[in-house]
């Protein structure tokens, strides 16, 4: 078996991923940390601003990567596939964890509270759990095809629940209580939006990059598990024939 | 064989053991008891406080029963290689997926039935004038989790440690329909006017449809092998 062409293409192009991920990262940061002014309500606060955003975004792309992957797989069968997506899920849960924990913080000093059943905040942690269910179904699934067919339909089906958990979840809320924290009230002026375009696309870069990675990982660990898999039932035959 | 034909022999044959044991929904039934005798005792209740919790701790014991109901549905399929027999069936294997709904449905939806009385007696309530109201919210409710809850059943049976799989995939999902049941029951409990939460029943009404059909399409793949 030889390594799948892809894979050797992606290992030419990681480098310049990485790379381009840590540039915009180093000048996003020191755009919105150093460079940027203060805001006029929230003050020095809203910089945490400029990890959260990106954070958040990265990670709604990420399942949307996942859902398209998903359907591609159920669509080819193509175990590389089923990696990526593998590799994608993961790597969204941790980003929608992370937005999730610097959101509390930010939220503390400007909402006073680290937490509110807030409609996006709900729906939010929701897809959380979805993401974490997707990846302990496929810790309790032994056969390798199994596994990516059962969790390409879990993402699928989770995909076209979300926007009605959203809507579900907003007009919960709505219905009890105007929204009275909202953050589409921050309007945003040129001086912040650069660098947080800068640190959304380091973000997405970063996510990338390590999707380059972990899916490589994933990948020679299976090719590994079934040259191991040949050999011990060679193994396995020679020995019976003595 | 035509889907039709699947779908009926797939609900009589349901029907017909569920006679034979009355194992599932007696014991759907019992559970459901349990739990709204420690939710009586966790929240100490005059019938205006009732009024208020009533609708969370329904919908709470209804998702929890069914849940038992949904494992059991595919489980009960292990025993002498019924699920390999299931997938021999010649015909669309969605006709299986909505066979096993319309029994999950059904057997979920007498229960339900069978706490209404429960919940009047306990509780202290008052619903003879509401019940029309209560039982198309209970129809759509039930049928949004069987839809979605018969596929992961069909998902999880596979696998090892199912029956914890089950309600961690399954309740993530179920958030609209659990919002939408508890909203709409709380205000038929509350006498409101039918168009002060008819917008719960349209989102149920979706929820339904959008799940029967993916769901109906995504059987293909969890059933073959």
């Amino acid at each position: 078996m030889t390594i799948h062409r892809v894979i050797r293409k992606v290992r030419r192009f990681q480098g310049w991923v990485g790379g381009g991920a840590a540039l915009c990262l180093i000048v996003g940061l020191y755009l919105g940390l150093i460079g940027s002014p203060p805001d006029y309500y929230q003050g020095e606060v809203v910089r945490i601003m400029y990890i959260h955003v990106p954070l958040a975004h990265t990670s709604l792309l990420g399942y949307l990567a996942l859902a398209v992957g998903s359907a591609w797989y159920l669509w080819k069968r193509d175990p590389l596939t089923d990696n990526v997506c593998h590799a994608v899920a993961a790597l969204s849960a941790a980003f929608t964890a992370l937005a999730l924990a610097t959101g509390m913080i930010w939220g503390k000093p400007t909402w006073n509270t680290w937490w509110t059943w807030d409609a996006r905040l709900t729906s939010y942690t929701v897809m959380l759990f979805i993401l974490i269910g997707y990846l302990m179904l496929r810790t309790v699934i032994d056969d390798p095809e199994q596994e990516a067919r059962y969790a390409a339909v879990l993402a699928l089906i989770g995909l076209v629940d979300l926007p009605i958990i959203h809507f579900s979840v907003e007009w919960w809320r709505t219905l009890h209580q105007p929204q009275s924290i909202s953050l589409r009230g921050v309007s945003i002026s040129s001086g912040l939006l650069v660098p947080l375009a800068c640190m959304s696309i380091g973000m997405s870069l970063l996510f990338s990059y390590m999707l380059m990675i972990r899916t490589q990982q994933l990948y020679l660990t299976h090719l590994l598990h079934a040259k191991k898999g040949r050999l011990l039932s060679q193994f396995h035959l020679s020995k019976s024939d003595t | 064989m035509t889907s039709c034909k699947i779908i009926r022999w797939i609900v009589w044959r349901d029907v017909v053991t569920e006679w034979r044991s009355r194992e599932t929904i007696s014991s759907m039934v019992f559970f459901a008891l349990i739990v709204i005798l420690i939710f009586s005792f966790s929240f100490s209740m005059d019938q205006q406080a009732a009024r208020e919790v009533i609708a969370g701790i329904m919908w709470v014991a209804f998702s929890f029963t069914g849940i038992i109901g949904l494992g059991k549905s595919f489980s009960a399929e292990l025993q002498n290689d019924c699920l390999e027999s299931l997938r021999m069936i010649p015909g669309p294997k969605g006709a299986i997926y909505l066979g096993k709904v319309a029994a999950n449905f059904a057997f979920m939806f007498i229960v339900e039935i069978l706490l209404c009385p429960m919940f009047v007696i306990f509780f202290n309530l008052d619903v003879v004038e509401e019940i029309a109201c209560l039982l198309v919210i209970f129809f759509l409710a039930t049928m949004g989790l069987a839809a979605v809850g018969t596929l992961f059943s069909a998902v999880t049976v596979q696998i090892r440690a199912r029956d914890v799989m089950l309600p961690i995939l399954l309740l993530p999902l179920a958030v609209p329909v659990m919002i939408a049941a508890v909203e709409a029951t709380k205000a038929a409990l509350n006498g409101d006017p039918l168009s002060l939460y008819g917008r719960w029943l349209e989102l149920l009404v979706v929820f339904d449809a959008v799940f029967l059909v993916v769901s109906y399409w995504m059987f293909e793949f969890v059933m073959d092998s």
